[in-house]
């Protein structure tokens, strides 16, 4: 797959902020119930959610989106069939490596993030940017 | 009937070898009747390990391949009358073994004995599917290195596609003053990653080398760290609830200076 560092192509995010629950519901969703551990590949046409780690050496690749309800430290690649609204969510967001659609970003070299609440990886303006991730007031009950 | 534990760990050099044969002697003497298999074909050193290389006439693929019973291939050890060891051939290579030999093989002997350990070579081909095949159990040693770490996680996924569920993790040359200082992980940075039941953690510890020069083992040595972590991991294994040594500050110094206040 091309992967593209240069930065052209931007990708305008459509409007509403993209990633609502609904919109992911239209596609084929896989579920995990373990860790992936090291030399573990995960593949999947559609969204990903993973009940565990991914750990470093692990891999998920999904053309939809990929949410890990745990610690994600391995690589990760949603919307890897182009998909520039994919988004990556996880309990504890410290990838070797994340892709989104043909984004690549990885932590600056010696830095480490110790976010302890849930954030959420996506393109905005061309470019990933990580979130801290919290479904707001209007969402619940 | 007894259990059949492999010992494995991915990585090369961490110290499966090592936990063998403090774990076996450790078992033998507290009683249990213990075989010790060196699946390590073509690079046997278990034997040596323990003292008994002299004495070495039938291996693992004199007995996989028929040429003499298994009870013909053990080696009785010189300080205990329960412990026997099954040498590795050094003049064979791993490919002369297969892992249905060695399922035959495990289900055989363990009739004879509470414990079969099996030290496991080091990788993830051949040798590695030999040494798990006839196993109950697992024992992953890892060295608090992130590459050892990464070959331990790697292993315990496979070993859990193998059916081999809940391994046992062992962290080995533990050096808790690196650990203090930041410049080693952690027992919690370890088991954060592995999430698997820990069961004992042995520190660095110089006599190991000393006593395993010597063909003998540091387990059986009342005066060493390393030795009383073998045992209290003998006591896990035999089913006591032994609590964990300190992590942070062992030795005698440490208590004392604990029980005075100064720290
Ligand atoms: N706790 C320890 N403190 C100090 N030295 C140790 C300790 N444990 C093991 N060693 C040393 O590390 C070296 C490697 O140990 P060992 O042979 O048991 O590893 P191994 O995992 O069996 O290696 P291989 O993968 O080659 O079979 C040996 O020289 C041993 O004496
Ligand atoms: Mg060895």
């Amino acid at each position: 797959m091309a992967t593209d560092w240069a930065g052209d192509n931007l990708v305008r995010f459509p409007g509403g902020g993209g990633g609502e629950p609904e919109d992911m519901a239209d596609d084929n969703t896989i579920m995990v119930q373990r860790t992936l551990r090291s030399g573990q590949s995960l593949q999947f046409e559609g969204n990903v959610v993973i009940l565990g780690d991914v750990n470093p050496g692990a891999e998920v690749v999904a053309t939809g989106n990929v949410v890990v309800m745990g610690s994600l430290r391995g690589v990760v690649h949603a919307g890897a069939e182009g998909d520039s609204n994919a988004a990556v969510y996880a309990f504890r967001l410290q990838p070797t490596q994340l892709r989104i659609a043909n984004r690549i970003t990885r932590a600056p070299d010696g830095e480490q993030s110790f976010s302890t609440t849930p954030e959420v990886a996506r393109i905005r303006d061309g470019m990933v940017v990580i979130e801290s991730f919290q479904t707001g007031p209007d969402r619940q009950g | 009937m007894g259990e059949v534990i492999v010992i494995t760990s991915g990585k090369g050099g961490v110290g499966k070898t090592t936990t063998s044969a403090n774990l076996g002697a450790g078992l033998a003497s507290a009683g249990s009747r213990v075989c010790l298999i060196d699946a390590d074909i073509g690079l046997r050193n278990l034997d040596v390990v323990m003292g008994l290389e002299n004495r070495i006439v039938y291996d693992l693929v004199d007995v996989t391949s028929g040429n003499c019973s298994f009870r013909k291939a053990l080696i009785k050890d010189k300080r205990f009358d329960k412990l026997f060891l099954m040498p590795a051939a050094q003049t064979k290579d791993k490919t002369a073994v297969n892992p249905a030999q060695m399922e035959v093989l495990c289900n055989e002997i363990k009739d004879d004995f509470d414990y079969v350990l099996i030290d496991c070579p080091a990788g993830i081909e051949q040798g590695f599917r030999n040494a798990i095949a006839g196993a109950d159990q697992a024992i992953v040693v890892t060295t608090p290195e992130v590459s050892a770490v990464r070959d331990a996680d790697r292993i315990i996924g496979l070993l859990e596609k193998e059916d081999l569920r809940e391994p046992k993790l062992i962290v080995n040359r533990m050096r808790h003053q690196m650990v203090k200082h930041g410049d080693m992980m952690s027992i919690d940075d370890i088991i954060e990653i592995l999430a698997i039941d820990l069961l004992g953690v042995v520190p660095e510890d110089e006599l190991v080398v000393v006593s395993t020069n010597r063909g003998e083992m540091v387990v059986l040595n009342n005066n060493s760290k390393s030795g009383q972590a073998y045992r209290n991991i003998v006591r896990r294994i035999r089913g006591e609830d032994v609590p964990m040594m300190s992590l942070e500050d062992s030795g005698l110094f440490g208590k004392l200076r604990r029980i005075i206040g100064l720290k």
